[in-house]
């Protein structure tokens, strides 16, 4: 594991030498900012402070095809779409990276699921650590910071005229060796450290969760939650963007002879998640939904994994239209008199 | 063998008059183009801008709607709902870059069977020249 | 300008009313130049209702969001009635709820909410970046937002939404009772972008689609926001049969979205509250507006404006135009 930097001029350069992988970068499209392969280096974004979509599509795309086959008399010919790329993550933000290694807990608990373990596996993850964390950012609050190193192969810091590269395992080094980085020195790794300090003094927002996994089941029928599925729309937004969230629907979808079957990314918060066949529907309302969405973050996933399935990104919170506030409501939780554990 | 294009139409006639119009053109041996696919609806108000939508997606090259003349519809008035619906859907299909010579209308009589094969030949000329509808089309199952 | 407390005395009187269930209006919202939509059910909310330019959401939008739920044996379903606060685009939403019929006029109790202009958040975030303002009023021509004890004059098109720009209704077109006098009416609409749109050639239309229909990720935002989307089920979400699929490919993107256009054709009201929600930008309302256009062109109709209309398309004219069928 070595420290590392190269100039910032030479972004392209590097980029462009990591022709062993399969590269993918921040590039932005108006002012969306996505993970995409990267095509041409010079498109590639440093400058937002995240990506709208989270880095999760990269490893559990929207829509996947987990394999096809053929209807008639073949019967069923499953062929797993090949895998094996070497990819490399440039650029992913601390919290990002932190995200899957919340999300590998379900991918590989009771059914190991290949299509997104040999993705990770044959992944490097090169993270750029925050100099500036937006307004909704409480990383700190869920376990990360601004400059953590949890789950990422290689961080990188912003010095200025330079990028400092901090290599944590055997795949970040080989990323420093195929890029051809120069060494660095102390004088970088003190000024990262210094940033990072002062990058984790300018996180605005931060929520104390002590006691609040254990205390949501008991605010079950609670009436607080309906201040905020009042006015909650009941769309994909907070789900889809949340680097953490991974529910997915299974849909086999046919063409004449030739048929896939594909998953794509759920939600919770659409009515049509939890619809049974008899038409009946166990969260008929918004209430019941966002109380789900909360208290599988927040509750339930902590209780199998024990860990918060929330990296604290602040995407929920700065995409919602209706300004529902995730921290608003674990703070109303808090206050709330809950009642009985009710088993649910 | 030539490569000449062939394109896929799917035509949604009316059982009143356009349907009846095809037939006519069979039963009187007037020969028309082999490029559509007929479906047999009630009536041109029956047809949802859905079906036309769905029919590009599923490989149509081009679509036509044929009913009864205005006021002589079966129901009345189901083709006059359909004229202002299949109107929009044009115009809006159009804005989002589909050669407008793929969504086309007709109004066919149960008498014509002479204007069918016309309108075929017109249609199939304008998708033609539209060429092979991809932008619609579903594309991962191609394999 | 509305003076807060009046405006909240006079929601905590119709809250209070027995005929009344919840008045829907908006409140502070948590940071930046947010605002969100609040359902008060009880009076001692009523404090928390704000009126200013920060306040886009389209309350309209929640009456028919929310969910009809069983009633249970024995008891009389609820039937006391929803106020709600709208702006001149907002109600427009209603008009078009109540030509649909989609519930009874009495149902409701409109607070009309004479409206200037509401700000834009992704100029506001351009503008000032991340910092909470401490108020934002319009004063004559200029927005002037207060923060950190500083205030900044702006100019109304720098911060405004753009459909506020061109607002022809900035005063309640159904209400029971005005909030504030009526303001004076400034924008036109001549559709140019809808013009300099139409210039390109079909294929750089379908470049220009194709690439945004790509960005979309689905999450149906723009549904659920839309106050003419409240089909009881969307036909995106039916399986049987299942028209468009639930996979996000440019085909499934594509159609979902010319067929929500086409849906609103003759309903969209231009309270653009689709487009503003999309997390992946996508202008929507460059196909609404589109829509909007023609169908005032062909059919001299204009939605939400007229409560005694009939539904566009479920009317007709003999003389409607055709000229494009054989």
């Amino acid at each position: 594991m070595g420290d590392y930097k190269f100039a910032k001029d030479k972004l392209a350069e590097v980029l462009s030498s990591l022709g062993d992988y399969q590269v993918f970068a921040p590039t932005p499209a108006g002012d969306v900012v996505r993970f995409l392969e990267v095509k041409d280096p010079a498109a590639v974004t440093l400058e937002s402070a995240n990506s709208t979509v989270p880095p999760k599509e990269l490893m559990f795309p929207e829509t996947e095809t987990l394999f096809k086959y053929r209807l008639g008399d073949t019967g069923l010919d499953p062929s797993v779409p090949d895998a094996s790329a070497r990819r490399l993550v440039f650029g992913i933000r601390p919290c990002d990276a932190m995200a899957y290694t919340i999300v590998d807990n379900l991918f590989s608990w009771d059914f190991t699921d290949p299509y997104y373990l040999n993705r990770r596996e044959n992944t490097t993850l090169v993270g750029f650590a925050c100099g500036d964390p937006c307004a909704n950012c409480f990383c700190p609050s869920m376990g990360g910071a601004p400059a953590s190193e949890k789950g990422l192969d290689a961080l990188m810091f912003d010095l200025g005229d330079t990028f400092y590269v901090k290599t944590l395992t055997d795949k970040g080094d080989a990323f420093a060796k195929a890029a051809g980085l120069d060494a660095a020195g102390d004088a970088e790794s003190k000024a990262a450290e210094k940033q990072a300090e002062e990058a984790l003094g300018k996180v605005k927002r931060s929520i104390d969760t002590a006691g609040i996994p254990e205390k949501l089941p008991s605010l079950y029928d609670h009436p607080f939650w309906e201040q905020f599925s009042d006015r909650c729309l009941s769309c994909g937004i907070c789900t889809f963007l949340c680097p953490t969230c991974h529910c997915f629907d299974i849909q086999d979808e046919a063409e004449a002879f030739n048929a896939r079957r594909a998953r794509m990314w759920d939600t919770c918060m659409f009515a049509e998640y939890t619809v049974h066949t008899s038409g009946h529907n166990p969260r008929p309302t918004r209430k019941e939904r966002t109380r789900n969405r909360i208290s599988h973050k927040y509750s339930y996933f902590p209780e199998k994994f024990d860990v918060i399935a929330c990296v604290g990104c602040g995407r929920c919170i700065n995409n919602c239209p209706v300004n529902i506030d995730l921290l608003d409501i674990l703070e109303k939780s808090k206050q709330a008199e809950g009642k009985e554990a009710k088993t649910a | 063998m030539s490569e000449e294009f062939e394109p896929n139409i799917v035509a949604f006639l009316c059982n009143w008059c356009s349907y009846a119009g095809a037939d006519l053109a069979g039963t009187s041996r007037t020969q028309y183009l082999p490029n559509i696919k007929i479906i047999r609806v009630m009536c041109s108000g029956r047809v949802n801008p859905l079906f036309l939508l769905n029919a590009l997606q599923q490989g149509a090259d081009g679509v036509l709607i044929s009913g009864c003349h205005p006021g002589d519809c079966h129901y009345l008035e189901g083709n006059f709902y359909a004229r202002r619906r299949f109107m929009l859907m044009h115009k809006l299909l159009e804005h989002v870059g589909v050669d407008p010579g793929r969504v086309n209308m007709s109004w066919v009589s149960a008498s014509e069977g002479v204007k069918f094969k016309d309108v075929i030949e017109e249609v199939v000329t304008s998708v033609k020249e539209a060429g092979p509808m991809d932008q619609f089309r579903r594309r991962q199952l191609n394999w | 300008m509305v003076d807060l407390k009046e405006l909240q005395d006079k929601a905590k009187e119709v809250i209070s009313r027995d005929d009344v269930r919840r008045l829907i209006g908006w409140q502070r919202g948590t940071y930046g130049f947010e605002s969100a939509p609040i359902v008060v059910t009880d009076a001692s909310d009523a404090d928390k209702l704000i009126f200013d330019p920060t306040c886009v959401q389209n309350p309209a939008s929640f009456i028919t969001l929310e969910e009809k739920r069983p009633v249970p044996r024995g008891q009389e379903p609820d039937t006391r009635k929803v106020a709600v606060m709208v702006k001149g685009c907002d109600s427009r939403a209603i008009v078009q709820q109540l030509v649909e019929k989609a519930y009874p006029r009495e149902n409701v109790i409109v607070m009309g909410m004479p409206c200037r202009g509401v700000i834009d958040r992704r100029k506001a975030a351009a503008l000032f970046g991340d910092v909470t303002p401490d108020e934002v009023k319009l004063d004559g021509d200029k927005v002037v937002v207060s923060l950190n004890s500083e205030t900044k004059e702006l100019a109304r098109g720098d911060i405004l939404a753009d459909k506020c720009m061109r607002c022809r209704y900035p005063n309640p077109l159904v209400s029971d009772e005005l909030m504030t006098e009526e303001v004076e009416k400034w924008g036109a609409d001549e559709f140019a972008d809808v013009d300099e749109f139409e210039k390109m050639s079909p294929a750089d239309k379908w470049k220009f689609w194709e690439e945004q229909f790509s960005k979309c990720i689905r999450c149906y935002s723009c549904r659920n926001v839309c106050p003419m989307c409240y089909c009881v089920e969307c036909v995106v979400a039916k399986l049987k049969p299942q028209w468009t699929r639930r996979s996000t490919d440019i085909s499934e993107n594509a159609a979902y979205h010319v067929q929500r256009a086409w849906h609103l054709s003759g309903r969209c009201i231009e309270c653009m509250e689709c487009q503003r929600v999309c997390p992946v930008d996508i202008p929507i309302m460059t196909l609404n507006r589109k829509m909007t256009r023609d169908v005032k062109e062909m059919f001299d109709y204009e939605p939400g404006v007229d409560v005694e209309a009939e539904p566009l398309l479920a009317c007709y004219n003999p003389q409607d135009p055709e000229d494009y069928i054989m």
